[in-house]
């Protein structure tokens, strides 16, 4: 392997790159755009049920009432009550009677009016009236028997829940090292098809010192682009070298892709073709970080998911290397597999 | 510009079309995608807590409980599995209902139940389900509520599901891909094969083949993005006003697509203006996915002249009132194209001499 020849050829292709002044402008561009995908999402997470209340005499258990995730905030009146719900202050509002106390007492069934807005899905409306006629019950008397043991499975994230927009960050820091996969696949596609590839072994470099140049070039386009977004979104806050190092295995992971793609690919069309159907087999697993549950176990089939949970656990929880270790190495394992077989394939359309 | 001319290129794109990559990915894909996010995305972003269960018994509390709207429950076969479904997330929280469970509880018996909790679920998901499991419980035993409840609706409106929130990405994208990139790719290829300059040498000009190219990427364009509505069924009240609508989103496509296919000289760039253009031209998408964002940044992009008018008619029941003014915007960025489109073909001209 020739190092002299290799960075000369990184440095051709990174001046091709950059010497498209569209190109290099559109790409920068395109990670603004990423950002601001980011920034606009929700950054937070409402999970209280935030509910007002208007009582001239408050029961007890209303009052008391101390159940996690529900905030019951009183009302100075009833046309209160309704323009804070009207204005999307409360999810719903809750009218008791004033003789409510009197009406439990003589076992009469006091009326109690519940105020939504428009847009409430029906399922909060029914879990509202659910939860108004539990302590309604309670207030009455009527306790359960039933003991409730809680387990939780998982870090509990009661408190502190995961915004959208930072379940996103993996799926788009992902989304920019798979762009690089394509335009890296169209890179070499275009040496073959020039023939200029053919012309570059006639000269003293080998095979291999064109599959390092070109993986260089493709894994350091991916990287960077990569790890700058990760920073500026906060990723990089909790475990930085964990990020790194799986944008980096990530990096390897796509360049290997990217060389299958224009092994098997003749032209752009052909690159695009194989390209999007790569990238979208890539992408399934990002869909277990942003919608947990929708896709089981079988996704571990995908060596994505193990980039993608490393990202996921290590920005959203701070996750060490003692919880990631084996996806990183699983990773390392799929990515160097995907590399020498992009790398042979590669070699034998060059032969 | 001769019409026999454009109408043997015309038919020479319907002949060989359907063979090119981007004429199948452009009717493949919006279609994909829209079953997808009917599928998958129509609950992905339920907001509605999910329970799951496994009866060791064959407790009436299951099939109660599947039959509530307020909560998702799902049946789990062993106490693994369930856990296992905890710990993915799939349900919020799953119980074990023991054996001969529903006539303890009518006997009044003190019963213990284990509750496994997603430590991702949110607090009020828990609140839900845990009043839920309660409120099936007493009326498994024939518990009178205390209380009669009135529920009251606060002025006129609805919430808005995800999947009717998604339907503006997949109709810009069945739009976009026909009508943007047929012809752009179309005009690339021949150039990089040198076949424009083949084809500028006999009594064809360019405006003849970049017509053809145009009219083949709106018939495309307008079909898909009429498949798309019927199949997600959202053709509304107006469709004759939607068609419309559609038709002028379609123009708009081919125009962007024509200038792009004059300007670029190779796939490596036209991907490159498509990576940064598609997210420009999908960004209204996003005010409909996150109603939080303000109306106003969506209106700064061209295409939300086209999404507003198709959401408006298909999911909103509105009327032409309604549209009107983003209509004639939409109609004055189609004549803006249309003179850039002009100009480029000039410069076109120039190229192909």
């Amino acid at each position: 392997m020739n190092w002299r020849i290799i960075g000369t050829l990184v440095a051709k292709d990174l001046s091709l790159f950059f010497r498209k002044k569209l190109i290099v402008a559109l790409t920068a561009l395109g990670l603004v755009f990423y950002l601001i995908i980011y920034f606009v999402m929700p950054s937070s997470v409402n999970e209280n049920l935030e509910i007002g209340l208007y009582a001239p005499v408050i029961p007890p258990v209303f009052e008391l009432v101390q159940e996690e995730g529900l905030e019951i905030e009183m009302a100075e009146s009833e046309e209160a009550l309704k323009e804070a719900v009207a204005e999307g202050q409360y999810i719903a509002g809750v009218v008791l009677p004033a003789d409510i106390m009197e009406q439990f007492q003589s076992g009469q069934k006091p009326k109690i009016i519940l105020y939504f807005t428009p847009d409430a899905p029906q399922e909060i409306k029914d879990a509202v009236e659910v939860l108004i006629r539990e302590l309604a019950y309670l207030q009455a008397g009527q306790t359960l028997a039933i003991d409730i043991s809680e387990e939780i499975l998982g870090p509990d994230m009661v408190g502190m829940p995961i915004p959208p927009r930072d379940r996103l960050r993996p799926l788009l820091a992902i989304f920019i090292i798979m762009m690089e996969m394509l335009g890296l696949a169209n890179l070499i596609s275009e040496e073959v098809e020039r023939h200029t590839a053919h012309a570059l072994l006639v000269t003293p470099m080998t095979v291999i010192d064109l599959f390092v140049a070109k993986g260089i070039t493709g894994v350091g386009l991916a990287f960077v682009q990569a790890v700058l977004f990760m920073s500026i979104v906060g990723g990089m806050s909790g475990q930085p070298l964990i990020i790194l190092v799986a944008l980096l295995l990530g990096a390897v992971l796509v360049t290997g892709v990217g060389f299958i793609i224009a092994a098997v690919s003749k032209d752009f069309m052909s690159v695009l073709g194989w390209g999007v159907l790569s990238f979208i087999i890539l992408l399934i697993p990002s869909f277990s970080v942003i919608a947990p549950g929708t896709i089981t176990g079988w996704v571990k089939i995908f060596p994505s998911y193990y980039l993608v949970d490393t990202v996921h656990r290590a920005a959203n929880f701070g996750s060490g290397w003692g919880d990631v270790g084996v996806n990183l190495l699983i990773l390392l394992g799929f990515s160097l597999a995907i590399l020498w077989i992009g790398i042979t394939v590669l070699r034998r359309k060059f032969q | 510009m001769s019409l026999k001319r454009v109408r043997i290129l015309l038919g020479k794109e319907f002949l060989h079309g359907p063979r090119n990559y981007i004429f199948i990915f452009s009717v493949v894909a919006p279609i994909v995608i829209s079953l997808f996010f009917s599928l998958i995305f129509g609950t992905l972003f339920s907001e509605k807590p999910e329970l799951g269960v496994v009866d060791e018994g064959s407790s009436q509390l299951v099939p109660m409980a599947q039959e509530l709207d307020s909560v998702v429950t799902k049946e789990y076969a062993t106490v693994s599995e369930m856990k296992q479904a905890v710990e993915n997330g799939a349900v919020d929280i799953g119980i074990v209902l023991p054996p001969g469970f529903d006539s303890s509880v009518m006997q009044g018996e003190r019963i213990e139940i284990t509750a496994y909790i997603w430590g991702e679920s949110l607090a009020k998901n828990r609140t839900i389900i845990g009043v839920t499991i309660a409120d099936l419980v007493r009326e498994l035993t024939g518990q009178e509520a205390p209380v009669e409840m009135e529920a009251i609706t606060l002025g006129d409106g609805e919430s808005i599901p995800w999947n009717n929130r998604l339907l503006p990405f997949v109709v810009l994208m069945a739009v976009f891909l026909g009508g943007l990139m047929l012809p752009a790719t179309s005009v690339v290829n021949e150039k990089e094969k040198k076949t424009l300059e083949a084809l500028v040498i006999t009594p064809t000009t360019i405006g003849d083949v970049f017509l053809s190219k145009g009219i083949m990427g709106f018939i495309l364009s307008l079909l898909m993005g009429i498949l798309i509505l019927v199949l997600n069924q959202a053709f509304g009240t107006e469709p004759v006003l939607l068609t419309l609508v559609l038709a002028l989103g379609a123009i708009m496509a081919v125009e962007l697509g024509m200038i792009l296919g004059a300007f670029v000289k190779d796939f490596t760039t036209l991907f490159a203006v498509w990576k940064f253009g598609g997210i420009v031209l999908f960004a209204p998408v996003f005010v409909y996915l996150f109603p939080q964002i303000p109306e106003w940044i969506g209106r700064i992009f061209p295409t939300y002249y086209l999404i507003q008018p198709i959401v408006e008619l298909s999911q909103q029941g509105g009327s032409w009132s309604d549209i009107a003014v983003n209509v004639f915007i939409l109609i004055g960025l189609d004549l803006i194209l249309v003179a850039l489109v002009m100009l480029t073909l000039r410069r076109a001209k120039q190229y192909a001499t």
